[in-house]
């Protein structure tokens, strides 16, 4: 299998864009992304687009944008693992190219949630699991979802509202330094707490906003990479998993399985360990996933990743910074954008172009992008890193 | 560029769609007939024992299509809950409500409401009751209620 490195990266300002259709706003990653690259068109012989869809007024997204962007006879599909729709498309432009069907491929996360009205969105992705069982007679909805789980966690650990509320504190911090971040204010934990209920114990601030937004990278076998570029960020290894579509089905309500999972695969393949990781993005959908993925991740023990927000040991100067871009609550979350905007940031902090108050100290080189899709229904860990 | 600018012209489509599913039940119409008579059966398969909830006519441990019905009772004991402040778009006309997940003593989890007791009174453990219900299209479903002392 041929090495693939991560060449070209791209991101849109998200947030509410009402001044770009779907195409447009794809375009403005695939720009940036080919640019940064320095690479003709015509070298991308496959473009995967990561996209969950529904929301928005095309069907075949994928056409519609490579046709804007220029990018004919390109192989090409769109990928869907829910909110991991990112690291899916990702993952299969990688394999494309680890296995020499391409030389280059491009793998783009494009979503416009905004097009229909508030309710509508909580309706598509609250079907996102078992409509038959868990949605038609139950209006189950995605803060619903992982509140199930924050109460078993809450009820398990003693992990509290204020715990999770510092998390959404540190995502608002870190969002306020990110230009691209849909949020750009600091935020207090009384604020939090003071939000509105959405499906308790989960408040507003608990909660991602509904995002529009595109990112794109462009992924590169070793020899192009060579010639592209002295700052080659390399795809090391990825792990992904998957859970039961009935939350019913789960064993138990304090972790994601798939998480842990996709985790363990990832490190294996990448022969590392959750101690060399000097920066990650994790998926915190809702302020008490984020506590779960460092447990679900191994960077704590299982219970204690509320211990970890309160002693700030996942900012900047702790153990493990994790999402310094503002993560998914403050930058937003264009369903299946965020994948590859995670891939994006954690390029940027392993190449030290984080940018100002907001860049991770890179000690062993080793980044890594955890992105579920749906409640644990689908799991993706990828591990970059930098260096030779 | 500009975010969260409320004059940015839009074309409102003048084409809607309205989705709406008939959705095949006849392998495992049994539960929903059980249901209506007030009993809470699941599927278990008669080639290696799995019981499944929701109940499935093939059996996903041993792929067999061989199964019988079993009534796994009425008791359950609430394993983790929420309570739905901000509902779907097709559960406007619903107040909010709360999702409970209980299990079974054979171990099987169901995912339903909980009525009959306010939110803040809900405690993992306790012991729940499903009963049937019937919505106002007549289609049947079940919710959890607290059990009453014994």
């Amino acid at each position: 299998m041929n090495r693939v490195a991560i060449v070209g990266a791209g991101h849109s300002k998200f947030g509410k864009r009402k001044d770009v259709n779907l195409a447009e706003l794809a375009f403005e990653s695939i720009k940036q992304a080919v640019t940064d690259a320095g690479i003709e068109r015509k070298e991308i012989k496959n473009v995967v687009v990561g996209s969950a869809g529904g929301w928005y007024e095309e069907a075949l997204p994928a056409v519609v944008v490579n046709e804007y962007a220029g990018l004919r006879s390109v192989g090409t599909m769109r990928v869907e693992a829910a909110c991991a729709s990112g690291s899916a498309a990702v993952k299969v432009a990688h394999d494309s190219v680890a296995t020499g069907e391409s030389d280059v491929a491009l793998a783009v996360g494009v979503e416009k949630m905004t097009e229909v009205d508030t309710m509508t969105s909580v309706e598509l992705i609250g079907r996102a699991g078992s409509y038959m069982w868990e949605f038609e007679n139950y209006g189950m909805t995605f803060p619903a979802y992982y509140a199930l789980y924050a109460v078993s966690h809450m009820n398990r650990f003693k992990t509290t509202e204020e715990d999770m509320a510092r998390v959404a504190v540190k995502a608002h911090h870190y969002g306020s330094l990110n230009p691209n971040a849909q949020f750009q204010k600091e935020i207090t934990v009384e604020k939090v707490l003071s939000s509105q209920v959405v499906a308790w114990p989960l408040k507003l601030y608990d909660a991602c906003p509904l995002t529009d937004g595109s990112a794109a990278v462009v992924l590169a076998n070793e020899e192009v990479a060579r010639r592209l570029t002295d700052t080659p960020v390399w795809i090391k290894g990825i792990g992904y998993s998957s859970d039961s579509a009935n939350l019913s089905k789960r064993d138990d309500y304090v972790g994601l399985t798939a998480s842990v999972e996709a985790g363990k695969r990832a490190y294996q393949a990448a022969k590392v360990t959750p101690r060399q990781v000097d920066v990650a993005t994790c998926h915190d959908c809702f302020t008490i996933a984020e506590i779960m993925a460092y447990e679900d991740l191994g960077f704590c023990e299982k219970g204690e990743g509320a211990r970890l927000v309160r002693e700030g040991q996942t900012e900047i100067g702790g153990k493990i910074p994790v999402n310094l871009d503002g993560g998914l609550k403050a930058k937003g979350h264009p369903i299946g954008a965020t994948g590859v905007s995670m891939m994006v940031e954690i390029t940027k902090q392993l190449r030290g172009e984080a940018g100002r108050n907001r860049q991770a100290p890179i000690k062993n080189g080793i980044g890594l992008v955890h992105n579920v899709g749906g409640t644990g229904h689908y799991a993706y860990v990828t591990v970059l890193s930098r260096g030779a | 560029m500009q975010e969260e600018k409320q004059q940015q012209p839009t074309l409102h489509s003048r084409r809607s769609l309205t989705l709406r599913f008939d959705i095949p039940i006849s392998r495992t119409h049994e539960f929903w007939d059980a249901l209506g008579e007030g009993r809470f059966l699941t599927t278990r398969c008669t080639a290696c024992g799995n019981e499944s909830f929701p109940p499935q006519a093939d059996c996903p441990r041993c792929m067999s299509d061989r199964f019988e019905w079993v009534d796994i009772g009425r008791e359950a004991r609430l394993v983790t809950y929420t309570y739905v402040q901000v509902t779907p778009a097709s559960f406007v006309n619903d107040d909010p409500y709360t999702i409970a997940i209980g299990e079974f003593a054979n171990g099987i989890k169901v995912l339903a409401w909980l009525e009959g007791v306010p939110v803040e009174r809900a405690k993992v453990g306790m012991k729940l009751t499903v009963e049937a219900r019937r919505s106002s299209e007549g289609n049947p479903y079940y919710v959890f209620v607290p059990s009453l002392p014994s």
